[in-house]
C-alpha cells in the first residue's frame, strides 16, 4: 500500500516531463520540418542530418550527453531541466518526421491554387497547408504521445524522481522487490489509455469531417 | 587535437567490446522475440476466443510497459520468486518480451494482409487451416511484415542502451565507466553517441531500401 | 492413386454430382437463397446467369460449404452434407476434394511459383509425392497451354494465364465437379477467350461443370442448361436455346435484353 502511495508521488513528474518534452518538440519540430522541405539545399541538408541525429542516438545516452556531458563540465543544470532538454529534442526529431509527412499529404494543387489565389508564401503554409497537415498528422503526434510517456521512465536514470526512479529505489530499498515494478508497469498503461481513446476519437471525428 | 584523437583511440577498444555486446543482446532479443511476436499473432487468429483474448492481454501489457521497467522487473524483481538471472540473461529476456509484444502487432497486421481470396482458395482446394496458415499466411505476412520488423530491430537495437542499468557491459555502460574514471563524459559519451549513429543510420537507409523495393513488386 | 479421369461420366450416370433441396442461406438479416432446390447431373455443364446480387455466387459457394447454408439439403455425388449440425473436419475434407473452384479473381498464391500453386495442394491434401504432383502439374499446365509458364510467378502472367493456372491447379486434385464463378469477368475479352476455351474444351471432355457467366454466348454453346436466377430464387431454367429465344418471364426477358443489349 505505501509502495503505490510512493509511487502515485511520481505521475505528475512523469507528466510534467512528458508534457514539457512535448511541448517544446512540437516548436522546434515545427522549424525542423520546414527545413527539410526549403529551396535551400544547405538548410535542407542541415535539418534532415539534425534529425537523423536525434532519431539515431538512443534517448538515455542523449540524456547522459546533455546532463553527463554538457551539464558536468560545460553548464550545471538539474536532472529535471536536462530530461525535459533532452527529451524535448529526440521528440523534436521524431515529430518533424511527422509533420513532414502531414505535409506531403498535402495535394500539389493547394499550393498551385494559393499562388493562383496571391497569397503570400506565409499565408499559403500558415492558413492553408499547415491546417491541413495538422489533421494529418494528429494521429501519429498522439501515438508518439504515448510513446513518450513510456519513454520517460528513462529520466529516471539521471535521478529525476518520476515513477520509475521511485519503483526502482523501493524495491531496492525495501523487503519486496517485485509489486514496486508490477504497480510501475500498471501505471504506465493506465497513463496511455486515455490518451489512446482520445486518439481514436479525435481521429474518427477528423475521419468524418474530410470525408464529408 | 591530436591529444583529443589519441584519447579516442585508447577508448576505443572498450568501447567496441560494448558495441558488440549491444549489437549480441539486441540480435539474440530480436530472434527469440519475433519468434513470440509470430506465436502472439498466430494465437490472435485463433479461432477460440479465450485464445485471442489472452494473447491480446498479453501483447497489450508487453506494449504498454516501458522497457526500462521490463529490465528493472526481470533483473531485481524476479529473483524474489526464485528465478536469477545474470546481466545477459536477464536483459535478453526482458527484451525478448519486449520484442514479442511489439512486433506480434506488426507480424499480426501482416497475416490479416493476406487476402480473403486466397484463403477461401486454399480451404476450396481443401488445405487443413494449419497448412493454409504454414505455406500461405505466415509466409506472405511476415515478407510483408519485413520493413516494419527492420524498423523495430533499430529502434530495439537502441533500447538496449538501458541495460547498462542492470550492469551489462555494452556500449552506453562502457562509455558512462570511461567518463566516470576520467571525467570526461562529453567527450566519451559523443563518442559513443556516434557509434549508435554509426549503426542506425546506415541500417535506416537500409530499411527504406527494402521498403521501396517490395513496393515496387506488389 | 488413379490416373484415369475421375471426371468421366460413364460410371456415374445414377448419382446426381450435385443435389440442393430447400437450401436457405441468410447474411445477417438478408435472405440471400430462398429454399433453392436444383439438381446437376454427373457430366453435365449448367450455366447460370441472372442480375448482379441474385445469389449465384452465393448458392455456388454454398455447394462446398464456403457458406453455410440454415437449412436444406445438400448431397454431391452421394455424400449428404449435414445443414443442421456442425460438419466434421473428416467430412468437409471430404466435400472439398469432390468438388473443385475457380473464382473470378483466380486466387492465385503469389508467394509461390506457377508449378508450387499446383503441386502444394496435391501434397498436403492428396498426400502425393513431389515427382507425382509435378507430374500431374506439368500435364496440367500443357493442357491450358501453359506448358512454359511453370516457374514463373503469378504476378509475371496476364489475367487470363493467372485464371488457366487456377483452372489447372482445381482440376490437379481430381476433384468430380468443378464450379467457375464468374471465371473471365475480371479479364479483358481477348484474354477471357482463351480461358474460355479451355473451359469449353473440359466440357467436351465430359467434365461435370456449375458455371456463374455473363458470356451468353459461351453459355449458348457449351451448356447443357441455363439456369437462370434472380432475387435468391430460380426464375428458370431448360435447354439454353429455349431460355435465351423464348424467356418464360418477363424478369428474364428483361435480363436477358440488357446482357443482349452491351
Ligand atoms: N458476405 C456477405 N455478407 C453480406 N451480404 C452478402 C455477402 N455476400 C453476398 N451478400 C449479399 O447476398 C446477395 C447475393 O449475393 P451474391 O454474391 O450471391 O450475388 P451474385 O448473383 O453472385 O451477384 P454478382 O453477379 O454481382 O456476383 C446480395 O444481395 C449480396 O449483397
Ligand atoms: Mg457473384
Amino acid at each position: 500500500m505505501s509502495i503505490l502511495l510512493a509511487l502515485l508521488y511520481g505521475i505528475p513528474v512523469t507528466v510534467g516531463v512528458t508534457a514539457c518534452s512535448f511541448l517544446i518538440g512540437m516548436v522546434l519540430a515545427a522549424f525542423l520540418a520546414l527545413g527539410v522541405r526549403s529551396r535551400h539545399s544547405a538548410l535542407g541538408a542541415l535539418s534532415r542530418a539534425t534529425i537523423d541525429v536525434l532519431r539515431g542516438i538512443p534517448p538515455v545516452v542523449f540524456l547522459f550527453i546533455i546532463f553527463f556531458g554538457i551539464g558536468n563540465q560545460l553548464l550545471r543544470m538539474n536532472p529535471f531541466t536536462a530530461a525535459v532538454i533532452g527529451l524535448g529534442l529526440i521528440s523534436a526529431g521524431h515529430l518533424a518526421e511527422i509533420y513532414r509527412g502531414g505535409l506531403s499529404a498535402v495535394h500539389k494543387g493547394q499550393y498551385e491554387a494559393s499562388s493562383a489565389l496571391g497569397l503570400t508564401g506565409a499565408d499559403t503554409m500558415g492558413r492553408i497547408i499547415a491546417p491541413q497537415a495538422f489533421r494529418v498528422a494528429l494521429p501519429g503526434m498522439t501515438t508518439y504521445a504515448i510513446s513518450l510517456i513510456k519513454d520517460s521512465s528513462i529520466v529516471s536514470t539521471i535521478g529525476v524522481a518520476e515513477i520509475m526512479f521511485i519503483a526502482n529505489q523501493s524495491a531496492r530499498s525495501g523487503a519486496d522487490g517485485l509489486t514496486p515494478f508490477l504497480i510501475a508497469a500498471a501505471i504506465y498503461i493506465l497513463l496511455g489509455t486515455p490518451l489512446a481513446w482520445a486518439a481514436r476519437s479525435v481521429e474518427a471525428k477528423l475521419h468524418v469531417r474530410i470525408s464529408r | 587535437m591530436t591529444e583529443m584523437l589519441n584519447m579516442v583511440g585508447q577508448w576505443m577498444p572498450r568501447l567496441l567490446d560494448g558495441l558488440w555486446l549491444s549489437l549480441q543482446v539486441t540480435g539474440v532479443s530480436l530472434v527469440l522475440g519475433i519468434a513470440g511476436g509470430l506465436a502472439l499473432a498466430v494465437l490472435a487468429l485463433s479461432r477460440k476466443r479465450p485464445v485471442r483474448i489472452l494473447s491480446t492481454v498479453v501483447t497489450e501489457i508487453g506494449r504498454g510497459t516501458p522497457a526500462l521497467v521490463m529490465l528493472q522487473f526481470v533483473y531485481f524483481g524476479l529473483p524474489q520468486t526464485g528465478i536469477m538471472l545474470e546481466g545477459f540473461a536477464a536483459a535478453a529476456t526482458a527484451l525478448t518480451l519486449t520484442t514479442a509484444a511489439y512486433t506480434s502487432e506488426i507480424i499480426r497486421a501482416g497475416l490479416k494482409s493476406v487476402p480473403q481470396g486466397e484463403l477461401e482458395a486454399s480451404s476450396a482446394l481443401g488445405i487443413s487451416r494449419r497448412d493454409s496458415l504454414r505455406f500461405i499466411i505466415i509466409p506472405q505476412g511476415m515478407r510483408i511484415a519485413i520493413p516494419s520488423l527492420l524498423g523495430f530491430s533499430i529502434l530495439m537495437f537502441q533500447v538496449s542502451s538501458l541495460a547498462f542499468t542492470i550492469g551489462l557491459p555494452e556500449l552506453l555502460s562502457q562509455a558512462y565507466s570511461i567518463g566516470a574514471s576520467n571525467f570526461r563524459y562529453l567527450e566519451v559519451l559523443t563518442v559513443a553517441g556516434l557509434l549508435y549513429l554509426a549503426v542506425t543510420i546506415p541500417a535506416g537507409w537500409f530499411t527504406r531500401r527494402v521498403e521501396r523495393k517490395m513496393s515496387q513488386h506488389l | 492413386m488413379t490416373t484415369s479421369n475421375p471426371l468421366t461420366p460413364e460410371q456415374e450416370t445414377a448419382t446426381p454430382a450435385v443435389e440442393l433441396d430447400g437450401i436457405r442461406l441468410r447474411y445477417g438479416n438478408h435472405l440471400a437463397l430462398k429454399d433453392v432446390s436444383l439438381e446437376l447431373a454427373a457430366g453435365e455443364v449448367m450455366a447460370m446467369i441472372g442480375p448482379s446480387g441474385s445469389g449465384k455466387s452465393s448458392l455456388l459457394r454454398c455447394i462446398n460449404l464456403l457458406e453455410r447454408p440454415e437449412s436444406g439439403i445438400l448431397r454431391v455425388f452421394g455424400q449428404s452434407v449435414p445443414l443442421e449440425r456442425e460438419i466434421a473436419a473428416k467430412e468437409l475434407a471430404q466435400l472439398r476434394r469432390k468438388v473443385g473452384m475457380v473464382f473470378q479473381s483466380f486466387n492465385l498464391f503469389p508467394h509461390l511459383p506457377v508449378l508450387r500453386n499446383i503441386t502444394l495442394p496435391q501434397e498436403r491434401v492428396l498426400k502425393r509425392s513431389r515427382d507425382e504432383a509435378e507430374a500431374r502439374a506439368r500435364e496440367l499446365l500443357e493442357r491450358v497451354g501453359l506448358g512454359d509458364k511453370a516457374d514463373a510467378y503469378p504476378g509475371k502472367l496476364s489475367g487470363g494465364q493467372q485464371q488457366r493456372v487456377a483452372i489447372a491447379r482445381a482440376l490437379a486434385m481430381d476433384p468430380r465437379v468443378l464450379l467457375f464463378d464468374e471465371p473471365t469477368s475480371a479479364l479483358d475479352p481477348e484474354l477471357g477467350i482463351e480461358v474460355l476455351a479451355v473451359m469449353r474444351d473440359l466440357a467436351e471432355t465430359g467434365v461435370t461443370m456449375m458455371v456463374v457467366t455473363h458470356e451468353i454466348h459461351f453459355a449458348a454453346d457449351v451448356a447443357d442448361r441455363i439456369v437462370v436466377m434472380a432475387d435468391g430464387q430460380i426464375l428458370e431454367q431448360g435447354d439454353p436455346d429455349q431460355v435465351l429465344t423464348d424467356p418464360q418471364t418477363e424478369r428474364t426477358q428483361r435480363f436477358l435484353r440488357a446482357v443482349k443489349d452491351r
